[in-house]
C-alpha cells in the first residue's frame, strides 16, 4: 500500500489539477464542464485534479499535458532569478508535483529543473531563517512553497532551541495545545 | 469536480495549526459519505448496462467502462480522504493524553465528535489500567530531575483541599508560590494553571 495514503500534504497536493486530453470514451460522468451531456468524446480536452488523471493515464484512457507551473515561462523566471520567483502561487507544492508529474509526461528536464531551483532557494531559505524574522503574512512568505515553509520553520525552531539550550529555562511549559487559546481569553 | 467535498474536509483539517484540532464538521463529512453513495449507485448502473448488453466486464473497454471507472476512483478517492480525516484526528487525540492527561479542558473538548469523546475515553482508561500493572506513572517528564522539587507559582485559582502525593493537601490560591514535588507540578503546568519559577 502507498506509505503516504494517510499523508495529508499528499492528499492535497494530488488535488492540483492538470489538463488531459481523453483517447477514450467515458459515458455517465459529469467531469467535462464544456460538454452538456454525461458523455465525453475522444480528443476532449478536460482539467482532472492530478489522483484521477494518473489513474486513468496508466490505464491509458488520457494522456496529460505538462501543467502550467513547469512550463517555459516559469523556468526562465527560474534561470534569471531562482529567489525571488512566486512559487506558491503556481503551485504550493511545486516539488512534490514535479516529481510525480515528470514521469507521467516524461520530460527529463523537470528534474533538473527542481534540483537547481532549489538548491539556491534553500539557500536562500536558510540565510533568512537564521538571521531576520519575517512576519507571518509577509512578501517574503507569501512565494515560498509548502516545504519551504517547513524548511523555514525547522530553521527558526532549532535556533531557539539551541538559545533555550545555552541560556537554560523553565523546562516544563504549558501544553502547545493550549498555549495559544488561553492568551487570547486572558 | 469529483472529489472536491472530500478534498475541503483534509484542508480544513489542515488549515489548524501543526497539532491543533479544528472542530469535526459533521456536515462536510455527512456530505461526502453522500457523495459516496451516489457513485456507487452510478458506477453499479454502468455494470449492469453492460450486463445487460452481454458484454465481458474483464475484457470490454467501452464508454462504459471507462465511466465506471472514473466513478470507481472517485470512491478511492474519497475514502482516502475521509479516512485521513478520522486517522489523522485520532493521533492528536492521543496526542492529547500524553500532553494535558486524562481530563480534557472544555474547549477541546467540544471540537471532539462524540465518536472521538469515547476513543479518548477508553484510550485514557487503558492506559491507567497499563500503568496500573506496571506501577509506573508513564506520563511524568522524561528526563530525571536534577532536584525533585520545583518552584511554582500559580496562576489559576485551583482552590484548597488538593491531595498531594505526600499525603498533604495544599491551598493554590491564585499567584501564591510553592516548593512542590516535580510529579505533582507537573499536570498543573501542562494545563496552563501554573508556571515554572527558574532561579
Amino acid at each position: 500500500m502507498n506509505t503516504k495514503y494517510y499523508d495529508i500534504d499528499d492528499i492535497i497536493m494530488e488535488e492540483e489539477t492538470v489538463s488531459v486530453i481523453f483517447q477514450k470514451t467515458a459515458s455517465g460522468v459529469g467531469i467535462d464542464p464544456s460538454s452538456e451531456k454525461d458523455f465525453i468524446e475522444t480528443g476532449s480536452k478536460v482539467e482532472l485534479p492530478f489522483w484521477l488523471a494518473h489513474e486513468l493515464q496508466m490505464r491509458q484512457a488520457v494522456s496529460v499535458n505538462i501543467p502550467s507551473c513547469f512550463d517555459k515561462t516559469t523556468r526562465l523566471e527560474i534561470q534569471a532569478d531562482s529567489a525571488g520567483v512566486d512559487l506558491r502561487s503556481r503551485c504550493p507544492f511545486f516539488y512534490e508535483f514535479g516529481c510525480k508529474i515528470a514521469p507521467i509526461v516524461g520530460d527529463r528536464t523537470i528534474g533538473f529543473l527542481l534540483l537547481s531551483a532549489f538548491k539556491s532557494r534553500y539557500k536562500e531559505i536558510l540565510t533568512k531563517a537564521h538571521s531576520v524574522a519575517f512576519a507571518a503574512g509577509s512578501k517574503f512568505w507569501s512565494i515560498l512553497t509548502k516545504e519551504e515553509i517547513n524548511l523555514y520553520e525547522t530553521a527558526q525552531s532549532e535556533m531557539a532551541s539551541f538559545k533555550k539550550w545555552r541560556m537554560g529555562g523553565p523546562r516544563f511549559q504549558i501544553a502547545s495545545v493550549l498555549g495559544k487559546k488561553r492568551k487570547s481569553t486572558e | 469536480m469529483y472529489g472536491k467535498t472530500a478534498c475541503q474536509l483534509v484542508k480544513e483539517f489542515a488549515s489548524g495549526d501543526k497539532g491543533q484540532l479544528v472542530s469535526f464538521n459533521s456536515d462536510l463529512f455527512q456530505q461526502v459519505v453522500a457523495e459516496c453513495s451516489q457513485h456507487l449507485l452510478e458506477l453499479q448502473s454502468l455494470i449492469r448496462k453492460m450486463e445487460e448488453e452481454r458484454l465481458d466486464i474483464q475484457t470490454v473497454r467501452n464508454a462504459d467502462y471507462y465511466g465506471a471507472l472514473i466513478h470507481h476512483l472517485t470512491l478511492v478517492r474519497n475514502k482516502r480522504c475521509l479516512m485521513a480525516y478520522v486517522y489523522n484526528r485520532a493521533e492528536i487525540i492521543r496526542n492529547l493524553l500524553w500532553k494535558i492527561g486524562h481530563v480534557l479542558p472544555q474547549e477541546i473538548e467540544e471540537k471532539l465528535s462524540h465518536a472521538e469523546g469515547e476513543y479518548f475515553k477508553k484510550h485514557s482508561a487503558a492506559l491507567k489500567y497499563y500503568m496500573s500493572k506496571v506501577m509506573v506513572d508513564l506520563t511524568v517528564d522524561m528526563i530525571p530531575p536534577k532536584d525533585p522539587y520545583i518552584k511554582v507559582r500559580v496562576l489559576d485559582d485551583i482552590g484548597d483541599g488538593i491531595l498531594l502525593s505526600d499525603d498533604k493537601t495544599a491551598n493554590f490560591a491564585c499567584h501564591s508560590m510553592h516548593l512542590l514535588k516535580r510529579t505533582d507540578a507537573e499536570q498543573f503546568i501542562s494545563r496552563g494553571q501554573m508556571e515554572e519559577l527558574s532561579g
